[in-house]
């Protein structure tokens, strides 16, 4: 089986208020996308790529020759939007069996959480945790409640057959429509089953500035295990 | 087998720690880097090398844009990088009055710079747990010494510099040393005190045992922290 893997780092940084892209952003005291790149970098068997604006390849460059990693990635030019970046990503895997699609700004997915998606017999699965607070629907009034024991908070890494995920991309831009991300389009365009699989707390998508914050804690406890004193 | 690279290894500490490193059963690699190739082969020929490879490598450190490709170098011929000790100094003691610029950029090339470069170019290779880094730093790194400014000032650099990577490579499980040596008998000494007795203090031999202490397998609690070693003066002195 080819498996390829694929990291999105088309991160611009509007929510984080900085002037770089948040993948750039120093965490723990190394670049969010390095933290990615030290739990895939070994994973065996696999062809790795990083996904991200033509702005942005030569910096990436840099980080990936800085590590000595620039014979385990290979940047590819995404597109204007997520999905776009995803589509130009599946080009690169023409004749392969399986991706793994992940974000940059995941930085707390372990080497071992990666390998048990891979390893996982679903031909399609991700990650994913319960939602642990009260969601409605609604905007300046409450509209409709939900159950949120039948919700599910949506992580990556995801896994996908690269044919069936094909399909669903070519589907979505024939109709114009917009998928916040890869799992619902496989799922409403009938491509197949998603299993899902028990996410953490800890991967959390840095978005935010306090996400920083957090994510300091997750790495101090989580990362080196308490380590500091 | 590991790989230990030594810095600074054609004399004192740097000589004493090669010599007691090739006694460690676990080390089957020894790259000593120094300028000087005659001093080299003397810290060579006081080895033992029985079933060890010992490479010889005269060096200036402060070539830095050379540091990379010669650490690559190291990595293809030994397949791996295990242990760094960066222990190569550089001291020429003055007053601040008297201190030039070309003193302060020289004791920081080699001390601070060329130790920094080094560290980042073994870290590439490196990151696998069980890998050692040990920064020879200085007890004039963390006092005041009037007339050694430029040298206390790199040697507090060191002590800074194996604070920050303990934390910044903990991930990858290298450990960071710190130590820092009070008076000890090397020719670097001898520059900073030239009337002591050198026979009156402690030897580069006894650094020699504390570095090979910390570079066991079992010893995991002492990375981290500056750790000052101290001869007590001898009885009856």
């Amino acid at each position: 089986m080819r498996r390829g893997l694929m990291v999105l780092a088309g991160g611009v940084g509007e929510r984080m208020g900085r002037p770089m892209p948040k993948q750039f952003i120093l965490l723990a005291g190394k670049p969010i996308i390095a933290h990615v790149l030290d739990r895939v970098r070994d994973l065996p068997d696999i062809t790795r790529i990083i996904v991200c604006p033509p702005e942005h390849v030569s910096l990436t460059e840099e980080l990936l020759a800085h590590r000595n990693l620039a014979d385990r990635f290979t940047c590819v030019v995404g597109g204007a939007t997520r999905q776009e970046s995803v589509y130009n990503g599946l080009s690169y895997f023409e004749g392969y069996d399986s991706v793994v699609i992940h974000e940059a700004v995941r930085p707390f997915v372990t080497t071992a959480e990666f390998q048990a998606l891979i390893d996982d017999p679903a031909e399609n699965a991700i990650y994913g945790s319960s939602i642990p607070f009260t969601v409605l629907v609604g905007h300046e009034y409450v509209e409709q409640t939900l159950d949120r024991s039948s919700l599910v908070n949506v992580q990556l890494p995801q896994k996908f057959d690269v044919a069936r995920l094909r399909a669903a991309h070519e589907a979505a831009r024939a109709e114009g429509r917009v998928f916040t991300e890869d799992a619902s389009m496989l799922h409403h365009y009938g491509q197949g089953r998603v299993r899902i699989l028990p996410g953490t707390a800890n991967n959390i998508k840095i978005t935010q500035p306090v996400d920083l914050v957090l994510g300091e804690a997750i790495y101090s406890e989580y990362v080196l295990g308490g380590a500091s004193d | 087998m590991k790989t230990c690279i030594i810095t600074g290894a054609s004399q004192g500490i740097g000589r004493a720690a090669a010599i007691r490193m090739s006694r460690d059963p676990e080390v089957g690699n020894l790259v000593l880097i120094a300028r000087s190739e005659d001093g080299l082969a003397a810290t060579r020929d006081a080895m033992e090398s029985d079933g060890k490879r010992i490479e010889l490598v005269a060096f200036d450190l402060a070539d830095l844009d050379a540091v990379p490709a010669m650490v690559k170098r190291v990595n293809e011929e030994f397949g791996s990088i295990d242990m760094l000790l960066n222990i190569a100094g550089y001291a020429e003691p003055a007053a601040l009055l008297d201190t030039t610029t070309e003193n302060i950029m020289t004791t920081f090339q080699v001390n601070v710079f060329a130790l920094i470069v080094l560290t980042r170019e073994c870290v590439k290779y490196m990151r696998h747990s069980a890998s050692k880094i040990l920064n020879v730093a200085s007890t004039a790194g963390v006092t005041s010494r009037p007339g050694w400014l430029a040298y206390a000032a790199s040697k507090a650099a060191v002590v800074s510099i194996s604070n920050t990577l303990t934390d910044e490579l903990a991930e990858y499980g290298i450990k960071v040393y710190s130590i820092s040596p009070g008076r000890c008998a090397t020719e670097l000494r001898r520059k900073l005190a030239p009337e002591e007795d050198p026979s009156t203090i402690m030897q580069p031999e006894d650094v020699a045992e504390v570095i090979a202490t910390l570079m066991r397998d079992d010893e995991t609690c002492l990375d981290g922290q500056n750790l000052i070693v101290r001869q007590a003066p001898k009885a009856g002195r």
